[in-house]
């Protein structure tokens, strides 16, 4: 490397000093304005938080929040060159470091996750969609998925209540979390723990409804087949009005 | 796009810029780290975009001066956005926003040193290469010197000529370079090498203190820029002028007045032609002051 050791040490104490904000010993600097510096440096990441996690920010308060930024970017070394994607970094650093239970809020890992995954998916790269057509059978023709979803598994139930009030609520929660093909926005559905198996299943064994039937009345303990034809259509039924499910797969998918 | 005024695309103003009948800029420049990867809504917008614009690339993340070695993943990923986009020009700023492995999201100054500059030199070559297109490296605003051992303008100069690289030439940055460590604005331009300019930038700034000017991108340019502006266009050939705001758009008829500024500016000494809202043109001869080289006609 052509850079002298002494030059990279002062590059690295003047980044100490934007990351922590804990003063260097920076030759050659003009004195009282290197901290403008760490300001605008920690306004970039603090901002980018703020618009990430509102929800969180509003849920711990101004100065917990600040902590848990203050926190995270002097401990961690943020890898992404696209500060968009960094509320991720942001969420798996907690999630190791067990903030939640440290600060004695245990959604907090959930609820940073939650927020992050409307991200998430309203940024990805776009998915191939499937061959379909308008008409079909549900029971009888292979369901074509919208392809840009993502099932969440939750502990605590962020998405139905304010935080501080989940507390209580620890438990197996399902979100269903999908970009909408026609406007790109996000939307959210709760999954109870029977629906979330019949979607799982519908899309990772590409089967129809009827091949699945029997498995369903066993698990959900269901006799009656009225009884389930009506409760699957229902919800298959929503899910296409919601566009979840684009219309029937194709042979040839 | 020699001679055109563009803006960059900012989310926050891309509606108004892909529909309204206000904002017309000539061509587009997008931050690759802010589009790069992304499907969706903002991707149909990045699209939309190159269709209806040229487009010029600004990096923001390649951390020229930092210590670590390049980030090669990222720069692969980075080749295949401009070419996607058909980007005209790519530029980076000669600074280093990385430092312990850890990215920072902000533009720290580099310190001039001849260490550095070999450093900073050998790294544009090698990204140069593998990007198979010459880089424009920005001149930053900073605040203050870092351990330096030689002057600002030797330091940028040198770093062009060695690494045989094109210059982005900010012209509030050297205001405001010029206000915060006393030197003389026309002097340091004087120094440059006007024939190495691709690209020029112009911004707004706000004053912190009687004596510190911060660089924010969101305030409009203020007079003694664009006649710093006037000044130096004058001395070089035509080549394509970005407003940056990265904030404050609430009035979008003032960016378009400044846009237009710009465009009257470029008119008296380029001979350029722009396209009127009507689809009719406007042109006008330059007055000949001072051109480094001889007219030529811009499309």
């Amino acid at each position: 490397m052509k850079l002298h050791k002494d030059t990279e040490k002062i590059q690295n104490l003047l980044g100490d000093y934007c990351r922590t904000g804990v003063e260097q010993d920076i030759p050659g600097i003009t004195p009282g304005r290197v901290h403008h510096y760490r300001r605008l440096v920690y306004n970039v990441v603090r901002d980018t938080m703020d618009t990430a996690f509102p929800i969180t920010l509003a849920a711990l308060g101004e100065e917990r929040w600040d902590m848990l930024v203050q926190d995270f970017f002097s401990g961690e070394q943020p890898q992404t060159p696209q500060i968009w994607k960094l509320p991720f970094e942001f969420y798996q650093y907690h999630a190791n470091q067990e903030t939640g239970t440290r600060i004695e809020k245990p959604y907090l890992d959930d609820l940073l996750y939650f927020e992050w995954i409307e991200i998430e998916i309203h940024t990805m790269p776009d998915r191939p969609f499937p061959d379909f057509s308008q008409t079909g059978n549900i029971f009888k023709d292979r369901l074509a998925f919208n392809p840009e979803y993502e099932i969440v598994r939750l502990e605590y139930p962020v998405h139905m209540h304010s935080a501080e009030n989940t507390s209580e609520l620890k438990g197996d929660y399902f979100v269903l979390v999908f970009r909408s093909p026609e406007t790109g926005n996000v939307q959210f559905l709760n999954l109870s723990g029977l629906n979330t198996y019949i979607l799982t299943r519908l899309v990772d064994e590409r089967i129809a409804l009827n091949d699945l039937k029997g498995d369903i009345a066993h698990v959900a303990g269901i006799e009656s087949e009225k009884y389930l034809d009506d409760a699957l259509s229902a919800f298959i039924g929503d899910l296409i009005e919601k566009k979840l499910i684009l219309g029937f797969a194709k042979k040839t998918n | 796009m020699n001679g055109k005024v563009g803006i960059g695309l900012r989310r926050d103003i891309s509606k108004e810029i892909l529909e309204s009948t206000v904002l017309k800029p000539n061509f587009l420049e997008f931050a690759p780290e802010n589009w790069m990867g992304m499907g969706g809504y903002w991707n149909r917008i990045r699209k939309e975009a190159v269709e209806k614009y040229p487009v010029t690339c600004h990096g923001l993340s390649l951390s020229l001066g930092s210590p670590e070695e390049l980030d090669w993943d990222f720069i692969r990923e980075l080749k295949v956005f401009l070419d996607e986009n058909q980007s005209s020009i790519f530029s980076e700023h000669l600074s280093y926003t990385k430092s312990r492995n850890a990215h920072l999201y902000d533009l720290l100054p580099i310190p001039f040193r001849k260490d550095a500059v070999d450093h900073v030199v050998d790294r544009i070559k090698r990204v140069q290469d593998f990007l198979e297109r010459p880089l424009a490296i920005e001149n930053v605003s900073y605040y203050t010197p870092v351990a330096a051992e030689m002057t600002e303008i030797d330091f940028v100069n040198e770093i062009v000529e060695k690494a045989g690289c094109k210059l982005l030439l900010d012209v509030n940055n050297v205001y405001v370079n010029a206000f915060n460590h006393k030197y003389d604005a026309r002097e340091f331009i004087g120094k440059l090498p006007l024939d190495r300019v691709a690209y020029i930038h112009m911004a707004g700034h706000e004053q912190v203190a009687p004596d510190l000017i911060i660089d924010t991108h969101g305030q409009p340019i203020i007079d003694p820029v664009y006649e710093l502006f006037e000044w130096t266009i004058q001395k070089m050939d035509p080549v394509p002028v970005l407003l940056e705001r990265d904030y404050n758009f609430n009035e979008i008829e003032q960016l378009q007045s400044e846009l237009d500024h710009l465009k009257s500016i470029i008119k008296t000494h380029w001979k350029v032609t722009y396209e009127s809202p009507e689809g009719k043109t406007s042109s006008a001869e330059p007055s000949g002051v001072h051109m480094a080289t001889e007219n030529k006609d811009i499309t």
